[in-house]
């Protein structure tokens, strides 16, 4: 499990992480944020590449800066993309390997295993230089968990991949995470990301802005009213109808004369109220929806805010 | 006019065949262009730009052949790479015009529909300042711009969302949907996002293996038979999911609380019938809406088939 | 829609004029130029380079204004000049400035391309390699040949009008050899620049190749010429013997096959601004004759194509997508 206590990191008059609280527990969590909001300083605080300026970063209840038991606890999966060109995968994912403290043979042994793994047993004989970015993933995944870590952390990691690389990568992550390790991926997909979990972290300008599941957090949001999209052949008699509900807030008749886009606060008893209205008075509606339901709009009222 | 009309074309690098008999259609609009990695989708835009000398066949783009007329053809369209580039040394409005110029523009016209190119593609004030200076978002903006600034009726963007966050994303998409949706100007997108393509294009050109798998419109491909539905409950309800069956419904539980509905009835019966259910079982309906193949999901099935 | 009284600001479409493909490397070349005018580095270098030329001016007026003609009508020093051979020392002179300016400007152009992947801009247009590596070179050529050519026909304008009476111009070839010599340092430091500037990824690299490239002959040749003053001034029969072979090598660097070509065309071995005046053995100008000029301009010729042709092969038609 990871800690994080009012940690904070500068950089100069540049502010990396301010004063951020939280707990990461075992599972998939997301790492959100725009591009600068200090995810990747979050990141190397973590792994212990980077020592706070104030405040504690605990892992497993160890500090990470510099500390070699922390390491072998962690798997990191950077977003830059060096390596040593001139090497092959295979030497590369069993030199990280021994680095981490395994015997030759425990090396060259994990080493096999994750290469197949990840889908690279026969590629990984050629020099990295010439691989396609799909294939540095993979090879940046299997030296990540080459020591069996229990927490792995991944910046950008389903950058530049195609969707079959994609999918193959997020049914590897929910494997593990379902083998009880901790998990946190920090990304900008947030289609992808949303299939991965609903467990968020999300960062701006260097604070921690949210933290949590994200249905929670949607319900959280006030200044949003929870926007509901409503399809039905007789769009202004349901307008009508619904206007006398108690949480509707706003009521918007959309061009085709089909649909109705609403802002409700509670949504819970809106939905109940429709439900019951669509069955005791027989209205007939085509489809109902929450549109804003998503991370991408949770992201974007959060951020915009 | 079609806008690209290919036929059996074959290219060969020594004795590797990158595209093998590929004939397609393209035509005008905006129109993504989708594949794995490796799948041909690079060498077919190169040979679209006449950098490529076909083995075997041949074609048109905008009516000019792409064997023989490829300077002619690099002046009537404009690509958007994917891999970083600039001329170094120079401001945003300095690069696109003089990208402006090298496409044959007179110096004067140059800057001129630099100031307006950068405008439409939203860097205001920052057009003044170094190239090198930039955030991803307005390099990838930049890169942009110095594909119109000609004013080509094709645009090639090669993965224009890469490395965006999500309001970058956004900033990059509009003016792609706006241009392309009367504007007249027509693009082809590459890219691995399926949701962003499905935000720009109409239509989809899928490439694997060399060969064209398939084409057609975005809706098409994303059309569910049997009129299933799609039920987004608050929290998961299993004596919704029994009452349903028993009703001779098929029931497939989908990510979290969401559920897929087969009912075999017409639509009006088939939401009757779901509200109903709920309302007696007391499940908390949240969206319920025709069900929809995602473009990824529509894009995994014609690659593993 | 025309008449509304709002204005539509958003896409709108480019109509107007495209120009072929034969004006491209003007474009490219335009660009380079205007980035070298901007760096203060090259006007101070471009005034400095025909130092030697002030020099001739002031010591023609302090010789004019102070030290009067013991003969009335023409003044014997003046008339002693060989003027030709000044243009030479000039020439001579300015190569070190020359190459500083080459160095300021000229390794940068296709090492920041690459860095910045700038091909990929360029070749994305109808712009073929060749107009690329053309603007490129001629980027070079023209400044440096410019900063050459102002001060020498400036001089010559101002030497055939003062000092036609001292057979200034005895030989009207003399203009157009003068721009020949003058376009030289531009042809081999705009060929030289542009080749190690593609075989590297910053222009800070290639400039220290190039200024490499540049020096260590510069030391090989200034001590040839020290070896030829020496030898020549020594009675030694086997010395005198080598000369011609220790004079050939004085053309051996850059700079020295520039100044080899510039004396085959002028056809002098230079002189002293003041010859025949009695200065002791030993500190007496000695003139180097000219090299074999046809094996020089083939030497010359040869270096300028052989780097341009690594620039073409090294700035290859990347993959632009």
């Amino acid at each position: 499990m990871i800690e994080l206590q009012n940690t904070s990191r500068w950089y100069g008059q540049v502010i990396g992480v301010n004063d951020v609280t939280a707990k990461i527990t075992p599972g998939i969590t997301a790492l959100l944020g725009m591009n600068g909001s200090g995810k990747t300083t979050l990141i190397r605080l973590i792994t212990g590449q980077l020592r706070p300026t104030t405040g504690r970063v605990l892992v497993h209840g160890m500090e990470p800066f510099a500390n070699p038991e922390v390491f072998k606890k962690l798997g990191y999966c950077p977003e830059i993309d060096n390596f040593y060109e001139h090497y092959s995968g295979r030497r590369f994912v069993n030199f990280m390997a021994r680095l981490s403290g395994l015997t030759a043979k425990q090396a060259s042994d994990k080493t096999e295993e994750l290469l197949h793994w990840v889908g690279m047993s026969d590629r990984a004989d050629k020099s990295i230089k010439g691989y396609s970015k799909g294939m540095r993933q993979r090879i940046k995944l299997a030296q990540a968990m080459v020591h069996n870590p229990d927490i792995i952390l991944l910046d950008e990691p389903l950058n530049g991949l195609d969707p079959v690389g994609r999918h193959e990568l997020m049914s590897v992550l929910e494997a593990l995470a379902n083998q009880g390790k901790t998990i946190m991926v920090s990304s900008h997909i947030l289609f992808e990301v949303e299939q991965m979990t609903r467990s968020l972290l999300l960062l701006h300008r260097g604070r921690l802005l949210a933290t949590g599941d994200l249905q929670a957090i949607r319900q959280l949001i006030d200044k949003h009213p929870h926007k509901v999209r409503i399809e039905a052949e007789d769009a202004r008699g349901l307008a009508s109808r619904l206007s006398s509900l108690p949480n509707v807030i706003s009521l918007r008749i959309a061009d085709n004369n089909r649909e109705l886009h609403l802002e409700v606060n509670d949504p819970d008893s809106f939905y109940e109220a429709l439900t019951s209205i669509a069955v005791d008075e027989s209205w007939p509606i085509a489809s109902f929806n929450s549109p804003d339901n998503n991370l991408e709009s949770v992201f974007r009222y959060l951020v915009e805010a | 006019m079609k806008l690209i009309d290919i036929k059996n074309l074959t290219v060969r690098y020594r004795t590797f065949t990158a595209l093998r008999d590929f004939s397609c259609e393209i035509e005008e609009g905006c129109t993504g262009l989708l594949g794995p990695n490796g799948a041909g989708k690079t060498t077919f835009l190169k040979t679209l730009l006449g950098f490529v000398t076909p083995t075997e066949g041949g074609g048109t783009v905008l009516g000019l052949n792409i064997a023989t007329d490829g300077r002619m053809i690099r002046q009537s369209i404009g690509l958007m790479p994917e891999q970083e580039c600039h001329i170094p040394g120079l401001t945003a409005v300095g690069y696109v015009a003089y990208a402006g110029e090298l496409a044959g523009m007179p110096a004067d016209q140059a800057i001129r529909r630099a100031h307006e190119v950068l405008e439409y593609c939203g860097l205001g004030e920052a057009r003044y300042r170094n190239v090198e200076t930039f955030s991803t978002g307005m390099k990838q903006r930049t890169k942009l711009a110095q594909a119109m600034i000609h004013g080509p009726k094709l645009l090639l963007l090669d993965e224009p969302t890469n490395g965006l966050d999500p309001t970058g994303r956004e900033d990059m998409l509009s003016p792609i949907r706006d241009i392309s949706h009367g504007k007249g100007v027509n693009v082809v997108v590459s890219s691995h996002l399926l949701p962003d393509i499905e935000r720009v294009c109409d239509r989809v050109v899928v490439v694997m293996g060399g060969q064209l798998r398939t084409q057609g419109s975005i809706k098409d491909l994303k059309h569910l038979s049997g009129r299933p539905y799609d039920v987004d409950l608050r929290e998961p309800n299993e004596q919704f999911i029994a009452n349903l069956t028993q009703q001779g419904a098929t029931v497939e539980a989908l990510k979290y609380t969401s559920l897929r509905v087969i009912t075999n009835r017409e639509p009006s019966e088939s939401v009757k019938l779901i509200l109903e259910t709920a309302k007696n079982c007391g499940a908390r309906v949240r969206g319920l809406t025709p069900a929809e193949r995602s473009l990824e999901a529509a894009f995994m099935e014609v690659i593993n088939s | 829609m025309k008449n509304s009284p709002i204005a539509d600001l958003s896409y709108r479409h480019y109509d107007g004029p495209l120009n072929g493909g034969a004006t491209r490397w003007w474009s490219i070349a335009k660009l380079s130029i205007q980035l070298a005018m901007k760096k203060k580095g090259f006007w101070v270098w471009a005034v400095l380079s025909g130092y030697w030329y002030y020099i001739l001016l002031a010591v023609f007026w302090f010789v004019e204004s102070f030290i009067p003609s013991p003969v009335p009508g023409k003044h014997p020093l003046l008339s002693a000049i060989i003027w030709k051979d000044q243009f030479s020392n000039a020439f001579n002179i300015s190569q070190l400035l020359l190459f500083v300016i080459a160095l300021l400007i000229g390794t940068g152009t296709i090492a920041n391309d690459n860095r910045a992947n700038a091909l990929l801009v360029y070749l994305s247009k109808p712009c073929t390699k060749l107009d690329y590596i053309i603007g490129k070179w001629m980027g070079v050529f023209i400044p440096i040949t410019i900063v050459s050519l102002i001060p020498t026909l400036f001089f010559f304008a101002y030497g055939g009008l003062s000092f036609q009476e001292y057979g200034f111009i005895s030989d009207w070839w003399l203009l157009p050899k003068l721009v020949l010599i003058c376009c030289l340092p531009g042809a081999l430091h705009a060929s030289l620049c542009i080749g190690i500037s593609s075989l590297f990824n910053q222009g800070r690299i290639a400039g220290a190749v190039y200024s490499g490239l540049f020096f260590l002959p510069w030391f090989f040749t200034k001590a040839m010429q020290v070896v030829y003053v020496v030898l020549s001034n020594n009675d030694n029969p086997k010395g005198k013997a080598s000369l011609k072979f220790v004079g050939n090598l004085y053309y051996a660097s850059m700079d020295g096959i520039q100044i080899g070509v510039s004396k085959a065309i002028l056809n002098t071995g230079g002189s002293a601004l003041f010859p025949g005046g009695g200065s002791p053995r030993g500190t007496q100008f000695v003139p180097i004759p000219p090299p074999n000029g046809t094996a020089i301009t083939v030497i010359f010729i040869a270096i300028c194509v052989i780097f341009s042709g690594i620039a073409w092969l090294r700035v290859r038609a990347v993959e632009v997508v």
